[in-house]
């Protein structure tokens, strides 16, 4: 492996703080991680693209009824009055991510962002058409005119503009009904807003995924910057040991790895050193790389050059590039956490590889805790775990509970608000509105009874029984008349029950007279 | 990483950071409830939401108000988050 030649970028812009942003080109690589990422890939993008198909209870399995103002859910219908579900999912969503952030990093961003899944799918046609990282490297030097060029970047923008319609028009199928879309298509019967809405989410993918790429995790997102706020010690990380790598260099075969010779790990401070000088003052092959994090270090750091190591000395890290240039987000990971990286693993499956190939352990990037990469132990069981933990339990069982015991009924009243009461023959009269919502997929049949009321008044004119279509909401008319001498302003309380009384809701208003 | 960031700005007064998250919400959200309440009536607004509350026309204006400018402000401390240079947030972890 030390002897492979490595690619040679040819974009030879000097990396720096006011340059424009080079463009990184992730070397392909195999193992552990990778295999995760892809099978992340196929799970997520599987929902998104095959839930829209399958029909549940007679209708969209999850379908976001802006028009009716319903959702959908898998035989679950969220309402408008539902909103504290949403709420409370997204609060679920807010206390999952920082659970899992502190305890095992940015799990989200390398396996589940949206980001970084259309990314890899992006990348994955990049490579079917445009081939390797070299390959793509020169092709990119090509002029447009050269028939190689346009055949292979040709074909990648007509397969990404595909795929990206595909996805806008998946998306607006959550929205309007997905089959009824498709089969509009041809002869095109689009709405004008459908129409946009599929253009502007392909639009918005084709970009994201095809050309920004590593620059939203770096420059948009926030999650990426609050990092540190969640991350401590006991955090598993995507980290290179520094004690067992540095100091860094190519050497014949044949020198053992460092856990089986006599140098064995370098104390910390030593080892943290060497990577910041080696970081000061990068190789031919580290600068080529155009490698371009932007990592902070000690201002007491030494940046003097390293002298040159005799074979003994070196540790396991044969700096072969081959982290920097897998990288998707175009850091050197032996400089330490660093905010750009998604902690997408695909160093540690390089890395892994190539200590394969030199027969040492594998491990010199590799999943760990900052206190494990500095040799102490880790304590996993720690407050932010438990609190986070307990939080995140408690919604989740609060949510379980509320959706499964809502009331399939909501009922709403309204006074009549044109006029406060009116005297007639019968006596006083009050109207009112109610508004009955059935929120289930069965016809409801229901009473209206008043429970709390002045002396002697009764709701007139309305049916003994109510019935209320499924999904529908229906807007009754009521009125409420008390007796004549009825004065001043009295509590009402209008109560709706089923037959068997099982549902049973009320709600309260007032019932004025005259002074 | 080959080579130090060149420059490195230090962290402005807090006052100027401040300032410059609140003001110009401040500023975008008057203009915002300005045309907003230019053609929408508080009053109109309320019976379409919450019938129920004791919202009065003055009340109205107040509460759109601070809304817009809770937004706006939210908007602006984003920028801020990201415009906040590497060296601010992107270094080793602390000690334990």
């Amino acid at each position: 492996m030390a002897n492979k030649k490595i690619d040679i970028a040819l974009d030879t812009g000097t990396p720096g703080m006011y340059v424009s942003e080079s463009k990184v080109y992730p070397r392909e690589v195999s193992g552990r991680f990778n295999t995760l990422r892809t099978a992340a890939v196929f799970w997520l993008l599987g929902m998104f693209y095959v839930f829209p198909w399958i029909n549940w209870d007679g209708r969209q399995s999850v379908l976001f009824d802006l028009p009716a103002r319903k959702f959908h859910i898998f035989g679950l219908t969220f309402w408008p009055q539902d909103f504290i579900f949403l709420a409370m999912a997204l609060m679920i969503a807010a206390f999952a991510l920082f659970f899992f952030t502190a305890l095992a990093g940015r799990l989200w961003c390398g396996y589940a962002c949206p980001q970084t899944v259309w990314t890899e799918t992006f990348l994955w046609i990049e490579r079917w058409t445009e081939g390797d990282r070299a390959k793509r490297m020169k092709l990119d030097q090509l002029p447009w005119s050269n028939p190689e060029r346009l055949r292979r970047s040709g074909s990648k923008h007509v397969l990404w503009l595909v795929f990206a319609l595909w996805t806008g028009f998946t998306f607006v199928g959550f929205f309007s009904p997905i089959r009824d879309l498709a089969a509009r298509l041809v002869p095109f019967q689009w709405g004008g807003w459908e129409t946009f809405w599929v253009l502007f989410y392909s639009l918005a993918t084709w970009g994201n995924a095809g050309f920004l790429r590593e620059q939203v995790c770096k420059y948009m997102c926030p999650y990426a910057r609050f990092q540190s706020a969640m991350f401590d010690r006991n955090t598993l990380l995507i980290a290179y040991d520094p004690r067992r790598g540095e100091p860094r260099g190519s050497r014949r075969r044949g020198l053992a790895s460092v856990l089986e010779r006599a140098r064995g790990l370098l104390p910390l401070a030593v080892a943290e050193d060497y990577a910041v000088r080696a970081a000061f003052n990068p190789t031919a092959a580290v600068t080529r790389t155009g490698a371009h994090g932007t990592i902070t270090f000690d201002r007491s750091a030494n940046h003097e050059p390293l002298p040159k190591f005799e074979p003994e000395q070196l540790g396991d890290c044969i700096d072969c590039t081959l982290c920097v240039q897998v990288c998707p987000t175009g850091i050197d990971i032996r400089n330490g956490l660093q905010y750009e990286c998604i902690a997408c693993g695909a160093c540690i499956d390089a890395c892994d590889a190539v200590m394969d190939k030199m027969g040492y352990p594998k491990g010199l990037i590799r999943y760990d805790t900052q206190n494990g990469i500095d040799g102490k132990p880790t304590r996993v069981l720690r407050p932010r775990i438990f609190v986070y933990g307990a939080l995140l339990v408690a919604l989740i069982a609060a949510w379980t509970w509320g959706v499964t015991t809502r009331s399939p009924l909501i009922v709403e009243v309204l006074r009549d608000r044109n006029a406060l009461y009116r005297e007639t023959a019968q006596g006083v009269e009050n109207s009112y509105s109610l508004k009955l919502v059935n929120k289930t997929d069965a016809e409801a049949r229901y009473r209206i009874v008043l429970e709390t009321a002045p002396a002697g008044a009764s709701l007139s004119r309305i049916p003994a029984e109510i019935v209320l279509e499924p999904q529908k909401v229906l807007t009754l008319p009521v009125t409420v008349t008390a007796p004549a001498g009825t004065r001043g302003r009295a509590p009402l309380k209008f109560t709706v029950e089923s037959g068997d009384g099982r549902v049973r809701k009320s709600v309260d208003s007032s019932f004025f007279g005259p002074i | 990483m080959s080579a130090p960031a060149p420059f490195d700005h230090p962290p402005r007064p807090m006052a100027q950071r401040v300032g410059a998250i609140l003001w110009p919400s401040f500023f975008a959200a008057g203009v915002a409830t300005m045309v907003f309440f230019a053609y929408v009536d508080p009053l109109q607004l309320r019976d379409m939401t919450f019938p129920d509350l004791p919202i009065s026309r003055t009340l109205g204006y107040t509460l759109g108000f601070f809304a817009f400018w809770f937004a706006t402000a939210a908007s602006s401390l984003f920028t801020w988050i990201l415009l906040r240079p590497a060296s601010r947030y992107n270094r080793a972890l602390p000690p334990d």
